[in-house]
C-alpha cells in the first residue's frame, strides 16, 4: 500500500520559504485574513493550515471526497468559517467550522463529471458560490437561509469542459449616493469562466436572476487553465488575467464598462503550460505559476507594459519583489 | 473523441492496426472475449451472440452463434470465453445455470458443443485453463464452482465456496493448479483444482462482493480484486498471507477488471452501476485515474484488451448495446486536467506554492513543452520498481514570504496605523504624513505630501490649513490657488535647472510668497512680478550661470527672510494688467512640463524651504486667484489621486482625500471616491484594522460610505421607567410619555455617552454612573437591582 507521506517539516529549509511535504497538491488557498492555508490533495483531503507568525500548525484534516480534491475556496468571514471544495468525485462540499471544529455543512452533487473549479461571490451578493465542472456546466450555489442552498446551472458553458471560475469584485452601476442607506444597492453579479474550448466567457445576471453569457474572449489556442478576475482597487477598470495550456498569459482590460469591449495584452509567452494566475490584493502584481515549476511576479510600468519583477524557483526560496509600491518603475 | 489517432503495432508478425470506433449491437451485451488472433470478438448477452471480425475501420459481423427458431434460455449468456489456445473453442455461462461449449469447427449452422446442466442458479463467469486446452472452471450464483474435462460429459470435480454466490472464477498463471474464486460476501479463495474438499486458502478481500478478480499477466502472484466497496485491491499471493500492495479507490463499484498489457502497474475497471466509463488506473496512483474511456452511453459489462501484448487496443461492450474498440491514445486522461500547482496570494504580501516535488528532479532532462498532450509527468520518468512512487506523486507546499521592503504589504499597515488624518492644521497633517511615509521608505509618497503641503499651505497660509471637511463643507474656502507643479520635478535631487537660488530671488525681491496674514507689498513688487520678461529672465535665465549658488540653498537663509517677500492674498485682485502679459518664456515651460504651466498663470518661481531635507520649488506663483480656474490644482492633484489608487495605492489616494477634504473632493466624481473609500475600507478590515476603518467611515463625506458605520449595529432600548421596548425614535417613550434618558444619578436628560444597566434599563451619564458604582453596586434609581457593567 501506498504510504503517504504527510509528515509537516517544520524546520524551515531557510530563512525564507518554508515546506511541508504532503501528497500533490492541487490548491493552496489563504483566508480573507491571511492567517490560514487551506490545501487540497489527490489524497481526497482538504488540510487547513495556521500559518500565523510564519509558523503552519495543522488545525484540520477534512474527509468526506471520494476522489482527489482540486481546489478550495474560503468564504468571506462575516458568514463565519466557511470552506468549500470540489472533487474528480463530481462533488462540491462545503464545509463550516462550529465551534472549532470543522464539519461537513452541505454537499452539492449535481455536476456529472469532475468539478474543477470552486469560487465565491463577493461578499456583497450573500454566500454564492460558483463551481465549474468538466461536465461544461457552471452551478451557482446561493444560500437561502437555514441550511438550503439555491442551485442554478448553466449547462454546456463551455465544451469539453470548465476549468476555472473567478468573480468579478462587487460594483454598483451608478453611484452608491442613489440608494438610501439600507436599501440593499442593486449589484450587477459577474463572473468569467474559462474552459477546454479555450475560451474566456464573462456571465452576468439578468434582472429575472438568469444567467447569460455577455462576452466571449478569444485569445487562447488552447485549454484556459485559469482565470482571475483583478480585485477592483482605485479605478473604474477592470481585469482579468487568464493562462493557458499554450503558455500564454493574457491581460484583458474593459476600461469602459459600458461599452463592454475587452482588449487582450499578452503579458509573456512561457515554454510550458501555465496553471495559475493570481492577483496580489492590491491588484497591482500579478503571480504566475507553471509547468516550469516558478512563480512569477509581474507588475504593470508606466508605460502599460508588464514586467517581471521576480522570479522563484520554488526549490530555490525567495520571492526578491523588488519593487516597494511600484517607486522605481515610475522613476 | 476529437482526435482519432491510428496505432499500428507490430507483434511478432501479426500486426494490430485500428482507430477508435464502436458499431450498434442489437442488443446489451453482458460480456465480451477476444479471440487470439486478435481480430475477432465475440459479444454475448441475454439475446445476443455474435462474433464480430475487427477490421481497420470497423465492426464486422462475421457470425451470428444465436440460431434455431425458438431461443432457448441455454443461449441467454451471462459470460462468454474465448479459449486462448483453440480458436474454435467458446465457452458461455447461462443465465439458467448452463455451461455451454462451442465449436466453431463445426460445419453446421449450430456451432453448439456441449451442454452442461449442473448448477442449479446462473452461471456467473466461465474460465478456461490457461495451459491445459480441455479444461473448463464454472462459477454460479449457487455458491459452487465445477470443473469440467471437455473430453467428458459432466464435471470432474465440485468446489463449494461454502458461501452464497461464486461471482468469479480464474487460473492462476503462475501455479498450474491454483484458480482464485470471489465471493459475495467480500472474500476471496484459492483453490488446489485437485483438493474439491476445501479451499487453499481464504481471506476477507473487500466489504461488499467482491465482482471479479484478475491475476497480473506478468507479476504472477498479484492478484487485482474489485468490489462493491468501490475499491480495487492488488493482492501478493506469493506470501503466507496474501498482502494488499495497493487500493485504488474508484467513484463507482468495480464490475471488471483487467490488468493492462505490458503496463506492470496499469489496470482496467468498469462500473456495474452508475457510471459508465471505463478507467485505466495505475495502482500507485490510487486516486486519479491515468485514462478514461467515456464512450459508452450505458453501464459497460465487458472489457477485454485486444492483445495480450498489446497495451494500446481496449475493446468494451456496454448495455447501450455497442461494441467499442478504445485506443490509449485517444483516452481523456483527467490527470491532465488536472491543476498539478497551487498558488495564492496571501493578504501580506506571501505567496503559497504548491507544486511536484518531483518536477525539481526532472527539471534539468526536461524537454520545452510541445504542445502536445503529454503524458502525465509522474509516469515519464523511467521508474525503478523500487522506487516508492509515492515520493514521487507527492508534492511540496513552500510558503514565500516577501523581503522587508519587498512586495509586503506591511507598509500599507503600519501607514494606515501612523497616518493622522484629522484633527490637526493641514500643514502638521501632510508633515506627520510625510514623515511617516519617510520613515517607512516610501519617498515618493512623503515627497507628495509635503508636495501637498505646499499647495496648500504655504509658510503663513496656516489659517486656511483647517480647512478639512470639518471647516469646509460647502466649499466656502475660497482657497487661493497658488502653486503649480510637476509631479516628476518634485523629486528630490533633480535637475538644477528647477532649483533657484534663493538667495537670488531675494535680492531681486521679487519672490513671491502667498502669506493672507502678511500685508508687506510693494509697487515694485507688483510691477516686477507682472513684467513677464523680467522674472522670467530672473527666474531660468540666471539660473544658468549661478548653479553654483544654487546648491547653497539652506533654509536657515532662506527663513528669515520669508517676511519681506510675501505676497498677500489681497493684494492679487489689484493687478489686472497681468491678463495682458505675454505668455511666459519658452524656457520656463522647458523646464516645467507640465502643461498646466503656462505663462499667463504662473510667473513666478517661488523657493518654499518645507523640510530641512529638502529643497523644494514651487515652479510657478498663480496670481490671481480670482483669474485662475478654481481647479487649477484640483487636476493635477486629482490626477495624483488616479495615478496613486492606479498604483494600487488606494490608500494614498483615500487619505489625501481626507486630509484635503472640500479643497479637491469636488474636483473628483463621487463615485471614484466612493469607490476608493470602499476599497479601502475593505483592505483595512482584510488587514483587522477597524479603529483605522472606523476613522475613515467616520471621516468619509460619501454618504453611502459614512453610512456603513450604522449598516449593522442595531440598538434595541428600553424606557427606563415603564420597561418596555422603545419604538419611536425620540426622547420620549410612546407608551409612558416620559424622558427616557434620564440620569439616574443627577436626574438630567443625558445628551452624549449614556450608559445603562441591561438589567434594570437604569443608567445615565458615564461619570456619574461610575462615582455611584465607587460606592455601591445598587442601582442608583433605588429598583434595587444589582447592576451590572461590562
Amino acid at each position: 500500500m501506498v504510504s503517504v507521506i504527510n509528515t509537516v517539516d517544520t524546520s524551515h529549509e531557510d530563512m525564507i520559504a518554508s515546506r511541508a511535504v504532503l501528497p500533490l497538491q492541487h490548491d493552496a488557498q489563504m483566508d480573507y485574513y491571511g492567517t490560514r492555508l487551506a490545501t487540497c490533495s489527490s489524497d481526497r483531503s482538504v488540510k487547513i493550515f495556521d500559518v500565523r507568525n510564519g509558523g503552519q500548525i495543522l488545525i484540520a484534516d477534512l474527509r468526506g471526497h471520494e476522489g482527489p480534491v482540486w481546489q478550495v475556496a474560503w468564504a468571506h468571514p462575516m458568514y463565519g468559517n466557511i470552506l468549500a471544495s470540489c472533487s474528480y468525485d463530481r462533488k462540491v462540499i462545503i464545509w463550516r467550522e462550529e465551534n472549532g471544529t470543522w464539519e461537513k455543512s452541505h454537499e452539492h452533487a449535481g455536476h456529472d463529471s469532475s468539478v474543477n473549479s470552486v469560487c465565491w461571490a463577493p461578499h456583497d451578493y450573500g454566500l454564492i458560490l460558483a463551481c465549474g465542472s468538466s461536465d461544461g456546466a457552471i452551478s451557482l450555489l446561493t444560500y437561502t437561509g437555514e441550511g438550503q442552498w439555491e442551485v442554478k446551472k448553466i449547462n454546456n458553458a463551455h465544451t469539453i469542459g470548465c476549468n476555472a471560475v473567478s468573480w468579478a469584485p462587487a460594483v454598483v452601476p451608478g453611484s452608491l449616493i442613489d440608494h438610501p442607506s439600507g436599501q440593499k444597492p442593486n449589484y450587477i453579479k459577474r463572473f468569467a469562466s474559462g474552459g477546454c474550448d479555450n475560451l474566456i466567457k464573462l456571465w452576468k445576471e439578468e434582472e429575472d436572476g438568469q444567467w447569460k453569457e455577455e462576452q466571449k474572449l478569444e485569445a487562447h489556442s488552447d485549454w484556459v487553465r485559469d482565470v482571475a478576475w483583478a480585485p477592483s482597487i482605485g479605478l473604474p477598470t477592470s481585469t482579468i488575467a487568464s493562462c493557458s495550456q499554450d503558455g500564454r498569459v493574457f491581460i484583458w482590460t474593459c476600461d469602459d464598462a459600458s461599452s463592454n469591449t475587452w482588449s487582450p495584452k499578452l503579458l509573456h509567452k512561457f515554454n510550458d503550460v501555465v496553471w495559475h494566475v493570481s492577483w496580489s490584493i492590491t491588484a497591482n502584481i500579478l503571480a504566475v505559476s507553471g509547468g516550469d515549476n516558478k512563480v512569477t511576479l509581474w507588475k504593470e510600468s508606466v508605460d502599460g507594459q508588464w514586467v517581471c519583477i521576480s522570479d522563484v524557483n520554488k526549490g530555490q526560496g525567495s520571492v526578491s519583489a523588488s519593487v516597494t509600491e511600484g517607486q522605481q518603475n515610475e522613476q | 473523441m476529437e482526435k482519432m489517432s491510428r496505432v499500428t503495432t507490430a507483434l511478432g508478425g501479426s500486426v494490430l492496426t485500428g482507430r477508435t470506433m464502436h458499431c450498434h449491437l442489437d442488443a446489451p451485451a453482458n460480456a465480451i472475449s477476444v479471440c487470439r488472433d486478435a481480430a475477432q470478438v465475440v459479444v454475448a448477452g441475454r439475446s445476443i451472440f455474435k462474433i464480430y471480425a475487427i477490421e481497420e475501420e470497423q465492426f464486422v459481423e462475421k457470425l451470428n452463434l444465436r440460431v434455431g427458431r425458438k431461443p432457448s434460455l441455454n443461449l441467454s449468456c451471462a459470460d462468454v470465453v474465448w479459449h486462448q489456445m483453440d480458436e474454435n473453442l467458446l465457452a458461455t455461462a447461462a443465465t439458467n445455470g448452463v455451461v455451454v461449449t462451442w465449436n466453431l469447427g463445426r460445419p453446421s449452422r449450430n456451432k453448439q458443443d456441449q451442454l452442461f446442466t449442473e448448477h442449479k442458479r446462473t452461471v456467473n463467469k466461465v474460465c478456461f485453463h490457461p495451459t491445459e486446452a480441455h479444461v473448463l472452471l464454472s462459477g454460479s450464483q449457487d455458491g459452487f464452482m465445477k470443473c469440467f474435462d471437455l473430453r467428458r460429459k459432466d464435471s470432474v470435480s465440485t468446489f463449494s465456496g461454502q458461501s452464497e454466490s461464486v461471482r468469479d472464477v480464474q487460473f492462476s498463471i503462475r501455479d498450474y493448479f491454483t484458480f482464485a474464486s470471489t465471493f459475495e460476501n467480500g472474500n476471496v479463495q484459492l483453490w488446489d483444482i485437485r483438493r474439491p474438499d476445501r479451499c487453499e486458502r481464504m481471506f476477507t478481500a473487500h466489504n461488499g462482493p467482491v465482482f471479479c478478480c484478475d491475476w497480473h499477466p506478468e507479476d504472477r502472484g498479484w492478484l487485482a480484486t474489485g468490489g462493491r466497496d468501490k475499491m480495487v485491491k492488488v493482492w501478493d499471493m506469493t506470501t503466507h498471507r496474501a498482502k494488499e500492495m495497493h487500493c485504488v479507490q474508484t467513484i463507482a463499484s468495480v464490475a471488471r477488471v483487467k490488468w493492462r498489457p505490458e503496463c506492470r502497474h496499469h489496470l482496467a475497471t468498469c462500473s456495474m452501476m452508475v457510471d459508465h466509463n471505463i478507467y485505466v488506473w495505475d495502482v500507485r496512483r490510487p486516486f486519479v485515474p491515468a485514462a478514461m474511456f467515456e464512450e459508452h452511453r450505458d453501464v459497460t459489462t465487458g472489457i477485454a484488451w485486444r492483445h495480450p501484448h498489446d497495451p494500446s487496443f481496449l475493446l468494451s461492450g456496454s448495455k447501450d448495446s455497442s461494441l467499442c474498440q478504445h485506443l490509449f491514445r485517444d483516452a481523456s486522461q483527467p490527470v491532465e486536467r488536472a491543476n498539478p500547482e497551487g498558488l495564492c496570494y496571501g493578504l501580506f504580501g506571501d505567496l503559497a506554492f504548491a507544486a511536484k516535488e518531483s518536477l525539481v528532479a526532472a527539471e534539468s532532462g526536461r524537454k520545452p513543452y510541445t504542445g502536445d498532450r503529454r503524458h502525465p509527468i509522474f509516469f515519464k520518468r523511467k521508474l525503478d520498481p523500487a522506487e516508492p512512487f509515492a515520493g514521487l506523486a507527492s508534492s511540496a507546499l513552500s510558503v514565500f514570504e516577501t523581503e522587508p521592503g519587498g512586495g509586503g504589504m506591511r507598509w500599507f499597515v503600519d501607514t494606515a496605523e501612523r497616518y493622522a488624518l484629522a484633527g490637526r492644521p493641514l500643514a502638521e497633517l501632510c508633515d506627520h504624513n510625510a514623515k511617516v511615509a519617510r520613515e517607512l521608505g516610501r519617498n515618493q509618497v512623503a515627497q507628495t505630501w509635503t508636495m501637498l503641503r505646499i499647495i496648500y499651505c504655504s509658510p503663513g497660509l496656516v489659517p486656511t490649513a483647517n480647512l478639512n471637511h470639518s471647516v469646509g463643507k460647502g466649499g466656502s474656502c475660497g482657497l487661493p490657488l497658488m502653486n503649480s507643479f510637476n509631479l516628476k520635478d518634485m523629486a528630490p535631487g533633480l535637475g538644477s535647472e528647477t532649483r533657484l537660488d534663493r538667495s537670488k530671488g531675494d535680492a531681486r525681491s521679487d519672490t513671491v510668497l502667498l502669506d493672507s496674514s502678511a500685508t508687506l507689498i510693494t509697487n515694485e513688487d507688483n510691477e516686477e512680478t507682472e513684467g513677464s520678461d523680467v522674472p522670467a529672465d530672473y527666474l531660468l535665465g540666471d539660473v544658468e550661470g549661478e548653479e553654483d549658488e544654487l546648491y547653497l540653498l539652506d533654509p536657515e537663509h532662506a527663513h528669515p527672510e520669508d517676511p519681506e517677500c510675501v505676497l498677500p492674498q489681497e493684494a492679487f485682485p489689484l493687478r489686472h494688467e497681468i491678463v495682458d502679459t505675454p505668455p511666459g518664456p519658452e524656457h520656463l515651460q522647458d523646464k516645467a512640463d507640465s502643461p498646466h504651466v503656462s505663462g499667463s498663470e504662473a510667473d513666478v518661481a517661488s523657493l518654499a524651504p518645507v523640510d530641512s531635507s529638502f529643497s523644494l520649488l514651487s515652479v510657478s506663483h498663480a496670481l490671481y486667484d480670482s483669474r485662475l480656474p478654481p481647479d487649477f490644482f484640483g487636476v493635477l492633484v486629482r490626477d495624483m489621486l488616479h495615478f496613486y489608487a492606479e498604483q494600487g495605492d488606494v490608500q494614498m489616494a483615500v487619505s489625501v482625500l481626507i486630509v484635503l477634504g472640500e479643497r479637491v473632493r469636488k474636483d473628483i466624481d463621487e463615485q471614484t471616491q466612493e469607490h476608493w473609500y470602499t476599497s479601502y475600507i475593505d483592505l483595512l478590515q482584510r488587514f483587522r484594522l477597524w479603529n483605522v476603518s472606523n476613522e475613515v467611515v467616520k471621516l468619509s463625506t460619501s454618504r453611502a460610505v459614512s453610512c456603513l458605520n450604522q449598516a449593522s449595529t442595531t440598538l434595541h432600548v428600553n424606557c427606563s421607567h415603564c420597561k418596555r421596548p422603545m419604538s419611536s425614535r425620540g426622547w420620549v417613550c410612546d407608551r409612558c410619555h416620559r424622558c427616557a434618558s434620564m440620569c439616574a444619578v443627577c436626574h438630567h436628560v443625558v445628551k452624549g455617552l449614556f450608559v445603562w444597566c441591561q438589567g434594570c434599563s437604569h443608567g445615565g451619564h458615564l461619570q456619574h454612573i461610575m462615582k455611584w458604582l465607587e460606592g455601591s453596586s445598587h442601582c442608583p434609581a433605588g429598583c434595587g437591582h444589582l447592576c451590572e457593567y461590562s
